[in-house]
């Protein structure tokens, strides 16, 4: 058997298609699931017990199974309560959830490296606690966590892979579809993983730029 | 509230003993798999570390496939790398079972993660210690297995009981080509009739058990090796599940 790769290259701009709603949904879960991750993460280490306790259940729940198996929860089982979730639906709720703890546990390591001094500075200073998170708390997580945020990013651009399964036409959805019509299989997967490896090779090369260029962090991500 | 009302009902017909079987069968296939895949990975990520560092490995071109190969791996998403080792079986003829072409998938996986895991362990040893062994005119390999790995494996331990659990959690996947694991078992429970709350709330269920136990004897471990490490400490790693 011969390796055609001719016969596929005319899939490219469609699977180009697929790499930019890949892209998009993980922008999307990512920043749904920062806004989880940094008020869980603050939630952490300010809030009452109880809250944290749910924010620790949340966080264990969500990091110790399947990201494939809680889509398939939501997707299959939420109707029984008759709530309907479109493929698309289920599958950024899904993604969202799961980065948000995540997220949640990466900047817990942030607020925990927070130094003292600052924030005694800061109450020095008068000001409120809100204005504490905003001005000297969240820019300093943001340094210190750049790497372990933008590593997340990557993974879950890779993570989008998941949502063929769903029937959510990304990058692997068209490559499976591809497949379904050409049979010329192992042709379609190492394309689509070729463009997975430039894809995230130029996603880790912008991330790093930005994060030299804006908080002056060195450290390579992914 | 009906689903719950149906929830209960449904229980005694679900947890039958034949069903704890065969879910049964399905969690030990899931934990067969990742633990022989990221146990093979981990050799094959060990051997290209280990090749990857230029005083054992000094031949060029073999160094830089070995980089392509840990930095092309790595991003390529579990699902896609999956349906390669499938087709790229298919093409070669060769006969084999859904268990070796999930258990190929894993290794191949893990040895890109495993080679990068090895090699922040390596760097965390200071160069002084190689160039001591050198002067000392200890051959690299036996300055390798004598001086740097005894420093290296307490960086090199604690993560990998974290790739080890997240593969376990990535094996979900490998439902997608059919072979009888946990997610695939919920599924074809699922498609006998049984509500899918039930099925997949009940692998949810076993999946946690598995991996937070697992997760608790990892940190345990890393507690232990720590304390007992100077001067090194294990970053913070960053979840992969991909």
């Amino acid at each position: 058997m011969q390796l055609q790769y001719g016969q596929v290259v005319g899939y490219i701009p469609d699977f180009l298609t697929g790499a930019a709603i890949a892209l998009g949904l993980a922008f999307v879960a990512f920043a749904l699931g920062m806004i989880i991750g940094l008020t869980g993460a603050s939630i952490n280490a300010y809030g009452p017990r109880p809250a944290r306790l749910v924010i620790r259940a949340y966080v264990s729940f969500f990091t110790n199974t399947p990201q494939l198996v809680q889509i398939f929860f939501l997707f299959f089982a939420l109707p029984e309560f008759g709530i309907l979730l479109a493929p698309i639906q289920a599958v950024l709720i899904g993604m969202t959830l799961n980065a948000g703890a995540y997220l949640t546990e990466i900047q817990r390591a942030g607020f925990q490296s927070l130094p003292k001094a600052e924030i005694e500075a800061a109450e020095t200073l008068g000001f409120t606690r809100l204005q504490t998170i905003r001005h000297v708390i969240a820019p300093h997580i943001v340094k210190a966590l750049y790497p372990s945020l933008s590593n997340q990013y990557i993974i879950m651009t890779l993570g989008t892979s998941m949502a063929a399964i769903f029937g959510v036409e990304e990058l692997t959805a068209r490559a499976l579809n591809a497949n379904a019509i050409s049979f010329r299989s192992i042709e379609i997967f190492t394309m689509t993983a070729g463009i997975y490896i430039v894809l995230t090779i130029v996603a880790s090369a912008l991330l790093y730029g930005l994060g030299r260029g804006l908080f002056r962090v060195t450290a390579r991500a992914f | 509230m009906g689903a719950l009302q149906q929830l209960v009902q449904e229980a005694p017909r679900f947890f039958t003993y034949w069903n704890m079987v065969f879910l049964g069968q399905a969690a030990l296939n899931t934990l067969l798999v990742s633990f022989i895949g990221c146990g093979l990975g981990y050799l094959l990520g060990f051997m290209i570390a280990t090749l990857r560092l230029p005083r054992v490995m000094p031949f060029v071109p073999l160094r830089a496939l070995l980089i392509f190969w840990t930095e092309a791996i790595r991003r390529i998403p579990f699902l896609v790398l999956l349906m390669c080792v499938f087709f790229a079986f298919q093409l070669s003829g060769a006969n084999t079972t859904l268990f070796v072409i999930a258990v190929t998938a894993v290794t191949l996986r893990m040895s890109a993660l495993a080679a990068e895991n090895v090699r922040a362990g390596y760097e965390a040893v200071p160069l002084r210690q190689w160039e001591a062994a050198e002067v000392l005119n200890i051959p690299p390999l036996q300055a390798l297995f004598r001086i740097i790995l005894p420093q290296a494996w307490k960086v090199i331990l604690p993560p990998s009981t974290i790739h080890a659990v997240s593969m376990i959690k990535e094996t979900a996947l490998v439902s997608q080509i059919g072979f009888l694991e946990l997610t695939f078992a919920a599924r074809m429970l699922n498609q006998r009739g049984f509500s899918a709350l039930i099925c997949f709330g009940s692998i949810l269920i076993v999946y946690f058990a598995i991996s937070w136990s697992f997760g608790r004897i990892g940190r345990y471990a890393e507690r232990k090796l720590v304390t007992n490490a100077r001067g090194f400490r294990a970053l913070p790693k960053a979840c992969d599940h991909g």
